[in-house]
């Protein structure tokens, strides 16, 4: 299913979880896998979701590095 | 006559407004628990606290009760501790969220029949044979204020909730909204209609459209965290993260058969600063589970390696999801060394903490050798450990960090078919960092990859891994 964490859209299998989005959109941006445990996700309102928060087709995410 | 009759009028009006007193609801609620029994001792407190206050209030699940927590998933009764603790703090209703079905049909009537609180779910077919018989609504009367509750589970393009498909075998269910819609009735026997939701946040203010006999939904599933409650079409909605971080206290002001304010705030859990004693000891009880030590296979050698660790993880992996092979990131084993002897549920617990699900995948041969590569690029600890194939791996000696030469071998050492489609299982985590082109990203099994690695060492019983290896690493002369 594909998601969309900040601008860019990331494919990723069903059943994925917001960390997992999260992780493949670090990996795209070559940037530390690390920022997963200090960044805040966020869906398309601004709430803070969990990292295993359930995702879906089309779903769209905002990752914050702190 | 004329006068004395709107006197009289007069009077009877005013008594009418006199009685009509308004009257709070109390509820405190709480969504995606996801098994933190550890926090449930600060939650008894604050359910005290609260019920001091206000005796008659209702404290509420919007579901996924368990899941999350080997001390819960794999006591004897999977999720029976938190049942007792449920029970113990004093829940009056649950809805059904999709890991209630996590050990099926007829784990979940199992703990239904030792639940003293409901389970309220309209679009969940009962099911008698298993002991599954969910309400649809339930009605409280909160002195003499009548609140009615209407529940609903998420359900997927296969009809059914996320879980494991076997999960839900036996069990059917109905579309959420129109389901809700057939219990519109429930307003006129109610003061006060509370929608209790396990569809997630999106789907609630979706809903929340088509909902106008609706004072409130408590929402969960997606795990989003609301600054207490938000207004939406009217209706206020409330959610909070997973894991009992936060409870939401809802307060509903009725007058006259209707809802004239609402309003919600959350509480910290997690730092509430008073706990109940009784469900402290409780938890402690539960947290020393015996379950922990029970043996599942034989070493009859020692294993002395990540490689044959990983080799055993994949393994158990590839045989118990009928793959035709399996990897994992080498992040992925904790340790590379077992002694001869008993393999304990905590040795496959220390060896596979990190709960994650188990992804199965349709990729060709090719697709499979990139995936290989990009987990070694992505992965800190560098080459795989694999199952279903064997691989030779030259790293360039220039940059050693760069992969020159992978040939991958079926395990009689023939020819890999690069062209061919193989089933391929790995780990969520691998699944997530290996970003190689590839047509099928696959699907999570609703399975964590300890709980496969157990039921493989239980079939195995008794495992030798001497001399076991599948990857071999070596440096390019130039």
């Amino acid at each position: 299913m594909k998601v969309q964490v900040n601008r860019t859209v990331v494919d990723i299998f069903d059943g994925a979880q917001s960390q997992h989005a999260v992780l493949r959109y670090l990996v795209h941006r070559r940037l530390a896998k690390s920022l997963l445990k200090t960044g805040r996700i966020q869906d398309a309102w601004g709430h803070d979701i969990g990292l295993d928060a359930p995702l879906h087709e089309g779903q769209i995410l905002k990752f914050k590095i702190k | 006559m004329k006068k004395l009759f709107l006197t009289l009028a007069a009077v009877c009006l005013l008594a009418s407004a006199a009685f009509a007193e308004k009257k709070e609801v109390h509820i405190l609620s709480a969504n995606d628990m996801h098994a933190k029994i550890e926090n449930f001792p600060q939650l008894a407190a604050i359910a005290d606290s609260l019920r001091g206050l206000y005796p008659s209030l209702l404290i509420i699940s919007a579901g996924d009760n368990r899941t999350g927590e080997p001390l819960n998933d794999l006591y004897e009764i999977p999720a029976y501790p938190m049942v007792v603790l449920m029970n113990m703090v004093g829940f009056d209703a649950t809805t059904m969220g999709n890991h209630e079905f996590d050990s099926g049909a007829k784990g979940l009537g199992e703990l239904m029949r030792m639940s003293t609180f409901s389970y309220i779910c309209c679009n969940l077919m009962p099911a008698p044979e298993v002991g599954v018989m969910p309400r649809p609504t339930q009605i409280f009367d909160v002195d003499g204020v009548r609140v009615g509750f209407v529940g609903a589970v998420q359900i997927n393009e296969r009809h059914t909730p996320d879980t494991h498909p076997d999960n839900v075998v036996g069990l059917s269910f109905t579309p959420v909204l129109e389901t809700v819609e057939k219990y519109r009735s429930i307003r006129e026997e109610c003061d006060a209609v509370v929608l209790l939701s396990h569809i997630g946040y999106e789907d609630d203010v979706k809903i929340s459209a088509e909902l106008p006999w609706v004072d409130l939904i408590i929402g969960g599933h997606s795990h989003t965290q609301l600054a207490g409650g938000e207004m939406h079409n009217g209706i206020l909605i409330t959610q909070n993260t997973n894991r009992l971080e936060r409870v939401t206290h809802i307060t509903l002001t009725v007058e006259d058969g209707r809802v004239v304010d609402k309003k919600a705030e959350n509480i910290e859990v997690a730092t509430y600063p008073k706990k109940n004693k009784v469900v402290e000891e409780v938890v402690r009880y539960f947290s020393d589970n015996p379950e922990f030590q029970r043996v599942l296979a034989t070493l009859t050698a020692p294993m002395t390696s990540y490689e044959q660790l990983g080799c055993m993880m994949t393994d158990a992996w590839r045989v118990e999801t009928g793959s035709d092979v399996a990897i994992t990131n080498t992040g992925g084993v904790r340790y590379d060394y077992l002694p001869a002897g008993p393999f304990t549920v905590s040795d496959v617990l220390r060896l596979d903490p990190f709960g994650n699900d188990t992804v199965q995948l349709e990729l060709t041969g090719q697709e499979l050798k990139d995936m290989i590569i990009a987990t070694t690029y992505n992965d800190t600890y560098g080459f795989p450990k694999v199952s279903g194939i064997i691989c030779n791996v030259v790293f360039d000696k220039k940059h050693p960090e760069k992969i020159k030469e992978l040939k991958i071998t079926n395990p009689d050492g023939s020819k890999f078919d690069l062209k061919k489609t193989y089933k391929v299982v790995t780990n969520s985590y691998t699944a997530s960092i290996a970003d190689s082109p590839r047509k099928d990203q696959g699907r999570a099994l609703n399975r964590t990859t300890a709980s496969i690695i157990q039921e493989y060492l239980e079939h195995q019983g008794t495992i030798d891994y001497t001399g076991v290896q599948r990857t071999f690493q070596s440096v390019s002369k130039k």
